[in-house]
């Protein structure tokens, strides 16, 4: 199959996968967006950053398992393994997140100038980090994509492959940049920042939950 | 344009007063055939969904369901398909049935189970299907109840 | 009282006992009504009502439970034939899913059935006529939860713990987001399986294993803190304030409701009874600034009532503040009532029915 036609198929495919991919990565991302209340630009710049982190998430993960000669869909204890591992860092970047934004009462809660440095800085790639941990997430689509990739005549067009296929995908995300618009109402920040705690809590019990099956499981 | 808002709310309110008022006597009921002509159905993955094939035995018939997938990569109930052995209290003591799930004429699983303790096993046919082995509720894709007049039986997709 | 008496009497039941039920409900309605219009107070006698409402409908409840199946849990069996009744609070968390999908995501069924009266179209029915009429006052009038931790709010003369960080009222809404977004992702109604304190008096599923141990814990500390503990120490509806995504979800529908509370700024001088009497902190001096309460306002009456100089008063949209008052609490409070006794004074003579049952 030529380059083209790959790239259509990988295409059409990521376009059909979209919903679910917006759906399962809805709980990160929009929170994320709305809590900066930055116009529509910022927000569009936070959204390119989550979606860049979740590329990176995406070709890294299909050029290790590539390497390693691995089809994710046939392992389901490294899947495990992995569901688990990438469930606890979207917790502790949610969790980190809420903490690093520049607003009482956590600045009183984290007097170290060392800390609020850190937490400076973190705030201004957060969205990357959680899109980056979002893409090792493995959801069922990210699975099909890459058993497809796999099938492929090299590492160069299963990234290729994945690439389309994202593209497909991120087509579904543009809409969540008109959120700009709650930017206005001066509550949204404190909801959003609530939300990040609320769904850092969530994912951190799926990680245990996870990582505790795959321990017991061996 | 003061006068025609005060007019607009004050006839609002004694609307709200009649719709109070007219509810549990007419209104209830057109309110609720209009939410259930919505077209909604509760989630296959709660119901076991619809009928897909009647099976039917000497004494009685197997409903045989379609399939309930994942339809999201954090659903936590794993996908199954359904079976209900029905009525339940016409069954033998002891069942055993080779059921065939999509209808091409070659059994899929062979579903034996106990009717009155319920406890029983489903070994599939093919890879589409997981083996099930046990009593009762083991999880919400795999068990074997007594719901209602029938016995269902669950067992998990691949 | 004629509507009244028509619709406690409505539904025949076999028995003594149902009519003596119905007879009491009737005329604990009635009297308070009456003493609504008497007293010219709204919030004192309603909360009789809300209270009555919420330690009953447990009673009832649970005793259903009891004498069906043995257990307050919720048996795999009865979700699968779809006998679970359908929960208001569930309505936040099903849209997502329902527009995209068609699909509702809880184990009941749409239409009543014998074995489940409280159906998906019948709850959703009876909310939309409600939240037409009343906006948010359905947490008022129609929670049959709320009434439980309004009751222990009025125990104590006086509140052990008035100083209350007002950013914590907006921890509803962010658990409204977070349950819409994980409901939408996961397929499955999250606060239910995760959040909801009222479980710990209906119905929950059965403890089977770890995730399912850690949900009841976190069900029992909610309702013990939420509901019961803060509401003794703050005098405020703390669960109702900090918590139910329900009720963020209601707050939106104030904007549709006709009736309001409103202030009159030429008589108001900020002597703040009014915030203080206020059991979900929806006045405050911003909203004293605005002229009338914040969104998250349950038309409870409080205020109104607690106002020495008659600056708050009940508003009709699109009239003018303080022009007609009573003709406005009046249209709300008939409004109101009505459905309250249609569907909280069924729930009412229903647990007392059980409860003559049990005596006689």
């Amino acid at each position: 199959m030529g380059a083209a036609g790959l790239a259509a198929e990988a295409f059409a495919l990521g376009v059909s996968s979209g919903p679910v991919c917006v759906a399962s990565c809805a709980p990160v991302l929009l929170p994320v967006l709305v809590a900066e209340r930055k116009a529509a630009w910022g927000t569009g710049a936070l959204l390119a950053q989550f979606l860049a982190g979740r590329l990176a998430g995406y070709l890294g993960f299909a050029c290790i398992a590539w390497l390693l000669g691995a089809s994710m869909s046939g392992q389901p204890r490294a899947r495990t393994w992995a569901f688990g591992l990438s469930d606890l860092a979207i917790a502790a970047l949610l969790a980190g997140y809420g903490f690093a934004m520049r607003r009482k009462p956590f600045e009183k809660a984290c007097p170290a100038n060392w800390v609020r440095r850190f937490a400076a800085r973190y705030s201004s790639f957060a969205s990357l980090c959680l899109g980056f941990a979002s893409g090792l997430s493995l959801c069922p689509p990210f699975v099909a994509a890459g058993v497809r990739a796999a099938q492929t005549a090299g590492l160069p067009s299963a990234l290729f492959f994945f690439l389309c296929f994202f593209l497909g995908t991120s087509v579904w995300f543009a809409p969540s940049v008109s959120l700009a618009m709650l930017r206005r109402l001066e509550a949204v920040g404190i909801v959003a920042r609530m939300v990040l705690f609320l769904l850092a809590g969530y994912y951190g019990y799926l990680a245990v939950i996870a990582l505790g099956r795959a321990y017991l499981n061996g | 344009m003061k006068r025609l808002r005060s007019i607009l709310g004050n006839t609002l309110a004694w609307v709200s007063l009649a719709l109070a008022v007219l509810t549990p006597f007419l209104l209830l009921g057109w309110f609720q055939h209009a939410v259930a002509s919505a077209g909604l159905r509760i989630d296959p993955l709660y119901t076991g969904g619809e009928i897909a094939r009647v099976a039917q035995r000497e004494g009685y018939r197997i409903e045989i369901y379609r399939p309930a997938p994942r339809r999201s990569p954090f659903q936590k109930i794993d996908p199954f398909i359904q079976m209900v052995w029905c009525p339940a209290d016409r069954l033998p003591a002891r069942v055993s049935d080779e059921v065939d799930v999509d209808g091409d004429g070659v059994p899929d699983l062979l579903v034996t189970f106990d009717s009155k303790t319920l406890a029983g096993s489903v070994t599939p046919r093919n890879t589409r299907f997981r083996a099930m082995h046990g009593a009762g509720v083991i999880s919400f894709a795999e068990l074997i109840a007594r719901v209602n007049d029938g016995i269902v039986v669950r067992t998990r997709l691949r | 009282m004629l509507v009244w008496a028509l619709l406690m009497f409505s539904r025949p039941e076999p028995g003594v006992a149902p009519r003596i039920a119905a007879a009491v409900t009737l005329l604990f309605m009635v009297t308070l009504f009456y003493q609504m219009m008497r007293t010219y107070e709204t919030h004192r006698w309603r909360r009789y009502f809300f209270a009555a409402l919420g330690f009953l409908f447990p009673v009832g409840f649970i005793w259903e439970l009891i004498a069906l199946r043995g257990t307050m849990s919720i048996p795999v069996e009865r979700m699968i034939s779809g006998d679970t009744p359908f929960c208001f609070m569930v309505i936040p968390m099903a849209i997502v899913p329902a527009a995209i999908g068609r699909t509702v995501v809880f184990p009941g069924s749409i239409l009543p059935t014998a074995s489940n009266p409280h159906a998906v179209a019948m709850m959703v029915a009876l909310w939309l006529a409600a939240t037409l009429v009343m906006g948010k006052g359905w947490c008022s009038y129609g929670c049959f939860f709320g009434g439980i931790e309004e009751g222990f709010a009025a125990v104590p003369k006086k509140a052990r713990i008035s100083k209350i960080d007002l950013r914590w009222r907006w921890m509803p809404w962010a658990v409204l987001a977070a349950i819409v977004l994980l409901s939408a992702a996961t397929l499955s109604p999250v606060y239910c399986s995760w959040l909801c304190p009222f479980k710990t008096v209906t119905e929950y599923p059965q403890v089977r294993n770890f995730e399912t141990a850690v949900q009841m814990g976190i069900f029992v500390t909610l309702f013990l803190g939420l509901v019961v503990a803060l509401p003794l120490l703050t005098r405020k509806r703390t669960q109702c304030s900090f918590l139910c995504p329900f009720g963020a979800f209601q707050s939106v529908f104030n904007k549709i409701g006709v009736f309001e509370v409103r202030l009159d700024r030429s008589k108001c001088k900020p002597c703040v009874l009014c915030e203080k009497a206020c059991p979900t902190l929806s006045i405050g001096t911003d909203a004293l600034e605005s002229g009338k309460p914040r969104l998250s306002c349950m038309k409870c009456g409080a205020c109104v009532d607690a106002c020495p100089r008659d600056a708050l008063v009940w508003h009709i949209k699109g009239t003018e503040v303080g022009a007609a008052p009573e003709r406005a609490r009046l249209l709300h409070l008939y409004s109101a009532w009505a459905l309250a006794v249609m569907f909280g004074g069924s729930i009412i003579a229903t647990s007392l029915t059980k409860l003559i049952g049990l005596v006689a």
